[in-house]
């Protein structure tokens, strides 16, 4: 009978502290996304030591000067085209600004989500890499603002290297020879191309196709096939962490060793190098194919979603982001390359062999280039890489009918 | 020679069980090991080919850069505070209709719990646009409110289908039992059903709890200034720091670990044994 009671009182209780708490959450709990217009609600996708140095030293500045508090939302890019896509949907957009990668623009652009900044180009600095502006140009509109340019490095372990006496490849027989040489040694393989299928795979196979000197745009011409062929070639002896190799999870096979070699972003040094202490692990800017090196441009371009509410004072931001002076300051203090030709910095020592590989591989970046039919273009590619590289079929033959469903998708 | 195979049969059950249960619970186990293992060990026991499956050198600096970072007590009061409110109203709510509906004829009930397991038949991947953007456009994002409302809708039916299947257990003789010696409808059902089917309803509280507590689709969508927990451990997993990844991971683990632990006094069985003569 008591323990009857007991219960009863509990489900009582439950009862009115549901009512109580939903009352009180709902009358002062969660501050509501409205702003006013001395907010400004910016977009980005970044780690915490870079939130640090926003925070720190690039907000403070901006919001004394323009007396406007900044509501930093984190935000990864795929995640931001689905919030951005429900809140254009609601006709209640609360980000003013949002920073994206220059490679996941097509979903914003193909949403028609971003307004056209075309008014804006005489305001971008004469110094701003040229590149950079036209990854943000889409149908001669201008619907990004460059503001960090990026590109991926090269990692290898520099110990096991030493060990095997084995030199970093500057080539692609250099690359096969290494390849080959540590699955002879260890039974498996440990050179990892990102082959997972994907947009990091894409953006890969853009780098030996154009190393190779062919147009991956057309895909069937003598560049393109001569890429597929030493791909083919070379994948037998690739790891098999290849298959699940993405920008996240390359940096933890070179931090556990089961990669020695493997292309990833410059964001890798702080995670491998600095939080996970591997100083063994070194970069440079990587090999080059018969017609050279080549390496898609990455990076960060600002946007402003339509129906932002305080767009003026994001544009005044992004003309802020811009400037030399904090260029500079994200180039000493985070070791980002600089949109602009004019800024520079001083990166700590223990960054520089790094930082200097990030520059010399944006000598040789080429932007992906925009595209209407883009997923039929990426559907292309890969679908010629599980055919060709995969399955073994004849590199020419697979890549002419690839190439017609390009060729239709662009008339 | 029955008698012989039913002392066989219990001889394996008896000690095949003992094997299977700690091999079920070191599998069950060793990814929470493995995963508090990475947030106590320092980065060269880790990050090495062959990790050790012991702590080799143990550090709290993980632990305490989390702490200091100043980002885990409000995703960690946001997650606790929307998992217990939704949890406690989806109870207030349930209970009663699923009392209602296991009284109902088996025709109409079956109909009734065939629709509530309709409304989980859809991924909420599937459904949490087009509902975020209506709470959207009420103006219920980044906030407890719009979060709890947004947990409420894969629960509700959810707890009422498990709900509907206790109260069917609970012999009508009891409820009988107590109106002839005078109770009212309701006094019959706070003294003698709700407390005979807390065990089930401590079951589903406990479902609804970590349903909402792990929810990660509607936080992504209403949330934007002020993380849940889950976002903020899928923010420190997607930037590929696993140390603190894994710190973050463990302090989503403590509270579930609680709550199980304070509910399952109610999980007894037992409960019915001997209430209604044959």
């Amino acid at each position: 009978m008591n323990n009857v009671k007991k219960r009863t009182k509990m489900l009582y209780t439950c009862c009115l502290l549901a009512a109580m708490a939903f009352f009180a959450i709902g009358c002062g709990g969660g501050e509501q996304a409205m702003q006013d217009e001395n907010e400004l609600n910016v977009v980005m996708g970044l780690g915490e030591n870079e939130w640090e140095v926003m925070r720190q030293d690039i907000f403070p500045e901006f919001e004394e000067k323009h007396n406007v508090t900044i509501n930093a939302v984190q935000s990864e890019a795929a995640d931001v085209v689905d919030q951005l896509r429900g809140q254009i949907e609601a006709d209640r957009v609360t980000y003013d600004l949002i920073t994206q990668d220059v490679n996941d623009l097509y979903g914003l652009v193909d949403g028609d989500m971003m307004d056209d900044l075309t008014d804006q180009k005489e305001n971008i600095p004469d110094e701003v890499i040229e590149a950079m502006i036209d990854v943000s140009t889409f149908d001669d509109k201008l619907l990004f603002l460059p503001y960090r340019p990026n590109v991926e490095i090269t990692y290898y372990n520099e110990k096991v290297f030493d060990e095997y006496d084995i030199t970093p490849p500057q080539s692609w027989e250099d690359l096969l020879e290494v390849a080959k040489t540590f699955h002879a040694e260890e039974d498996i393989g440990r050179v990892a191309v990102k082959a997972n299928l994907e947009i990091d795979h894409v953006l890969h196979l853009f780098n030996f196709i154009r190393a190779g000197g062919g147009d991956p745009y057309v895909l069937n011409d003598e560049g393109s096939v001569r890429a597929y062929e030493f791909l083919q070639e070379l994948y037998p002896y690739l790891a098999p962490d290849s298959r699940t190799a993405t920008w996240n999870t390359m940096n933890t096979y070179l931090a556990n060793e089961s990669v020695y070699l493997g292309q990833n972003w410059p964001f890798g040094v702080n995670v491998i190098v600095e939080e996970g202490g591997k100083e063994e692990i070194k970069a440079y800017s990587g090999w080059a194919g018969p017609a050279g090196e080549s390496h898609t441009l990455g990076g960060e371009v600002i946007g402003i979603p339509k129906g932002a509410p305080n767009k003026a004072l994001a544009l005044e931001f992004a003309q802020y982001l811009m400037s030399k002076e904090v260029q500079e300051t994200l180039v000493s203090k985070l070791g980002w390359p600089s949109v602009r030709t004019d800024a520079y910095g001083q990166v700590e020592a223990w960054q520089q062999p790094y930082f200097d590989a990030v520059n010399e591989a944006l000598q040789s970046s080429e932007p992906r280039g925009n595209v209407p039919y883009w997923p039929e273009v990426e559907k292309a590619i890969l679908g010629a890489f599980q055919d060709i590289v995969i399955d073994g079929q004849e590199a020419q033959t697979t890549l002419d009918r690839y190439a017609e469903t390009i060729e239709q998708a662009r008339q | 020679m029955k008698t012989r195979q039913t002392d066989l049969w219990g001889a394996i059950s008896r000690y095949g069980t003992f094997p299977f249960l700690i091999l079920f619970s070191f599998v069950m186990l060793a990814p929470v090991y493995i995963m508090f293992k990475i947030s106590v060990s320092e980065p060269q026991d880790i990050l090495t080919q062959n990790p050790p499956f012991l702590i080799e050198n143990f550090t709290f600096d993980h632990w305490v850069r989390v702490f200091e970072a100043g980002n885990l007590w409000a995703p960690l009061l946001k997650s606790f505070m929307v998992a217990s409110v939704a949890t406690l109203i989806a109870i207030a709510i349930a209970a009663p209709a699923a009392y209602v509906i296991s009284l109902m004829p088996k025709a109409y009930r079956y109909g009734i719990i065939l629709s509530l397991l309709f409304t989980r038949m859809f991924p909420d991947v599937g459904i949490a646009l087009p509902i975020s953007v209506n709470f959207i456009r009420w103006d219920l994002t980044d906030s407890y409110v719009g979060l709890i409302l947004a947990h409420l809708i894969p629960n509700l039916p959810f707890l009422a289908w498990i709900l509907v299947g206790t109260f069917e257990t609970i012999p009508r003789e009891l409820e009988k039992a107590a109106l002839i010696d005078g109770a009212s409808r309701w006094g019959a059902l706070q003294r003698v059903v709700f407390p005979i089917a807390a065990p089930g309803i401590a079951v589903g509280a406990m479902f609804v709890w970590l349903n909402s507590w792990n929810e990660f689709t509607y936080a992504l969508y209403l949330t934007y200034t002020e993380n849940t927990l889950p976002l903020q451990t899928y923010y420190y997993v997607s930037r590929g720091d696993w140390f603190q990844s894994a710190a973050y991971s463990m302090i989503l683990t403590i509270p579930v670990i609680i709550v199980t632990f304070f509910l399952q006094r109610y999980m007894k069985s037992g409960f019915l044994s001997g209430s209604v003569k044959g």
